[in-house]
């Protein structure tokens, strides 16, 4: 085997804290390591499986509206397209509609909804603040309007249940034992029902988004853009192109987020307030990974990072058992900690290299 | 505006070469209120380095802007090649063999070198279209050599370089483009005296090989002279002055320039003057 030289201990540190996402990599996991050293089930399989919901909607979320901040914009509608997709969702499949279509329709509503985003932000000239604003009070009220602000229950994702008989070893002897086994459709099980559903569709869209971001022209374009919008035009970039399918994209993945919450779920609450809680989590899962709200700067990674970073903290303050009316409190706090962190590695980051 | 006094030698018509690759007829541009170009005729023939003079805010990077695809004029017709030219936009513009070094250089400050020096005209792989970025390095690196700039880095962003570093970046993306007309506005502005002789010097073996034709906005009268063909002076929106270098001086150009000053104040402290008069006769009429 060729002899590698292993770089200093010191360096090793630098280039992490060199990546982008390297201090919030470091913040979440002195969070993770203070949680597995004060709670004794921090560190389990279970405790992961209830972190989960917690963390694979808002990196999917995260890595859609990355996309739009990095252009310096905003997208506050997520939130409503999370409500209002599984809602279009379920009216088509009640109607009659197969499901797999039924959630395509649902996407390529929520394609339609970043466009209208992407139109009037870029081509009308309002500021993507006051945009989506609009757009997530229209959206949220088309949401209650259609629903009758009623909860309902998925068609899609029902439960069957049934009766069968399992072989089992306990202590050499070969047993049957008759068990109720519960059933959910292949279809459910894809979107959102299995259990690592949703961390797979998180990791693939994150994955994918990130790829995107640092290996195509798309993502070159679009950090121009952010950069600077006159520089980018004067250099023949088409940066209305470019701002209305970054807003079509965040409102897609806002959308496909809420049907795969809903699947999970089973069913759908016309919740307006949880749906802006959602938004405001989203945009911090980014801010934390490290995205700028000015933009030109910012990863998909880094939303994952700060999801899991907001996913580990609500699980552990549930751990810890923590009053449920503490938990946001916290919460606030520590976002605000982390970020006064990350700012802090970042300032030491810049200093280290010259220039 | 209109009424305001244009110079004795100012080219009103039309003026054009036999050979001319670019020719502008009667550009006008208003920008609200304020009028950019009045009736502007430009001619540019081929191989040829033309300077273009003027005050700030003459209308010279509007003209600039207008002939590159970035702005429509309001009225008049450009010409490329004989055949009627209408640039819907910078990539338009670039496919018709047009490219330009903006004043405000165009470069986005998060990238890198070599991506700034290949926007628009990425490499990709095939076939999955991702960004072949040892290609662009490779490129970049020959087309900085070729205009010989030092550049240590160039995968660092371009926020991290110089202004005349930058400068370089923004001529060698548009000299190592394939137009065969350069619009090059204030290509020295920031540079120091050795970084912009290496520019000059590039201009100047441009214009040997013979295949491009170049538009330059310069200020110093010394480079013009040096380095272009023959000048034209913008002046209240219009070309105010036509000239091969051979036939001028800096003197010449100096002295437009000056009498431009003595006009501008002698109508702006006829103006205070009126005012003045007005204000009189409120108070005591």
């Amino acid at each position: 085997m060729r002899r590698v030289s292993l770089p200093s201990r010191h360096a090793l540190l630098e280039r992490a804290l060199s990546l982008r996402e390297g201090s919030i990599i470091v913040v979440t996991l002195l969070v993770a390591i203070y949680f597995s050293l004060t709670t004794s089930t921090f560190l389990t399989s279970s405790s992961f499986k209830t972190l989960l919901p917690f963390f694979a909607p808002f990196a999917i979320l995260g890595a859609g509206e990355v996309f739009v901040m990095i252009l310096g914009e905003i997208d506050l509608s997520i939130g409503a397209t999370y409500l209002f997709a599984p809602l279009l969702y379920y009216k088509l499949a009640v109607a009659g509609v197969p499901h797999v279509p039924s959630v395509l329709i649902a996407l390529a509503g929520c394609m339609a909804v970043g466009f209208i985003n992407g139109f009037f932000t870029a081509i009308v000239g309002i500021s993507s603040f006051v945009t989506t604003l609009g757009m997530l009070f229209t959206l949220e009220g088309l949401t209650l309007i259609v629903s009758h602000a009623e909860p309902v229950s998925l068609p899609g994702a029902q439960l069957t249940s049934s009766t069968v008989s399992v072989h089992r070893v306990i202590n050499g002897a070969h047993i049957v034992l008759t068990e109720t086994v519960v059933h959910a459709s292949t279809f459910a099980k894809f979107l959102g029902e299995g259990t690592y559903s949703e961390l797979i569709w998180a990791i693939v869209i994150v994955a994918v988004g990130q790829v995107v971001l640092t290996f195509t022209r798309w993502g070159l374009y679009t950090v121009a853009v952010g950069s600077n919008k006159l520089a980018a035009s004067e250099a023949g970039v088409r940066v209305r192109l470019v701002m209305i399918r970054n807003f079509i994209l965040c409102s897609t993945a806002g959308g496909f987020v809420g049907i795969l919450e809903a699947v999970r779920v089973g069913a759908l609450e016309p919740d307006v307030a949880g749906a802006n809680e959602i938004l405001f989590k989203a945009i911090s899962a980014a801010v934390i990974g490290g995205t700028l709200l000015a933009g030109g700067s910012g990863t998909v990674v880094g939303a994952f990072i700060g999801a899991l970073f907001l996913g580990i903290l609500g699980d552990g303050l549930i751990l810890k058992g923590v009053n449920a009316d503490y938990q946001l409190f916290y919460l606030g706090l520590a976002i605000i900690l982390a970020m006064t962190i990350n700012v802090y590695v970042q300032r030491v980051r810049r200093g280290s290299r010259n220039g | 505006m209109a009424d305001q006094p244009v110079p004795a030698e100012t080219i009103v018509g039309p003026v054009s070469a036999p050979d001319d690759v670019l020719r502008v007829e009667h550009i006008a541009k208003r920008f609200g209120p304020v009028t950019a170009l009045r009736d502007v005729n430009l001619h540019l023939r081929k191989g040829e380095v033309l300077g273009l003079l003027g005050d700030n805010g003459a209308g010279k990077s509007t003209l600039i802007k207008i002939i590159c695809g970035f702005q429509r004029q309001d009225a008049g017709q450009m010409f490329l090649r004989g055949e009627p030219y209408e640039p819907k936009s910078v990539d338009d513009a670039r496919a018709h063999g047009i490219d330009t070094v903006y004043q405000d250089l165009a470069l986005i400050d998060e990238l890198s070198v070599y991506h700034n020096l290949a926007l628009r005209r990425e490499k990709v792989h095939h076939p999955i279209p991702f960004l072949a970025n040892r290609e662009m390095k490779r490129e970049a690196r020959a087309a900085l050599d070729d205009i010989g700039i030092n550049i240590p880095r160039i995968d660092v962003s371009v926020a991290r370089l110089s202004g005349g570093q930058r400068q370089a970046i923004a001529v060698a993306r548009t000299v190592n483009s394939a137009a065969d007309i350069l619009l090059l506005d204030e290509p020295l502005a920031a540079m120091g005296a050795k970084e912009g002789a290496q520019i000059l010097d590039l201009v100047a073996r441009l214009k040997e090989e013979g295949r491009v034709s170049i538009v330059m906005i310069l200020h110093n009268y010394v480079h013009v002279l040096q380095a272009c063909d023959r000048v034209s002076m913008i002046q209240d929106g219009v070309i105010a002055l036509d000239k091969p270098t051979a036939e001028t001086s800096v003197e010449e150009l100096t002295e437009i320039v000056v009498n431009e000053y003595r006009r501008a104040r002698e109508a702006a402290q006829a103006e205070a003057a009126h005012a003045e008069a007005a204000r009189l006769e409120t108070e005591h009429g």
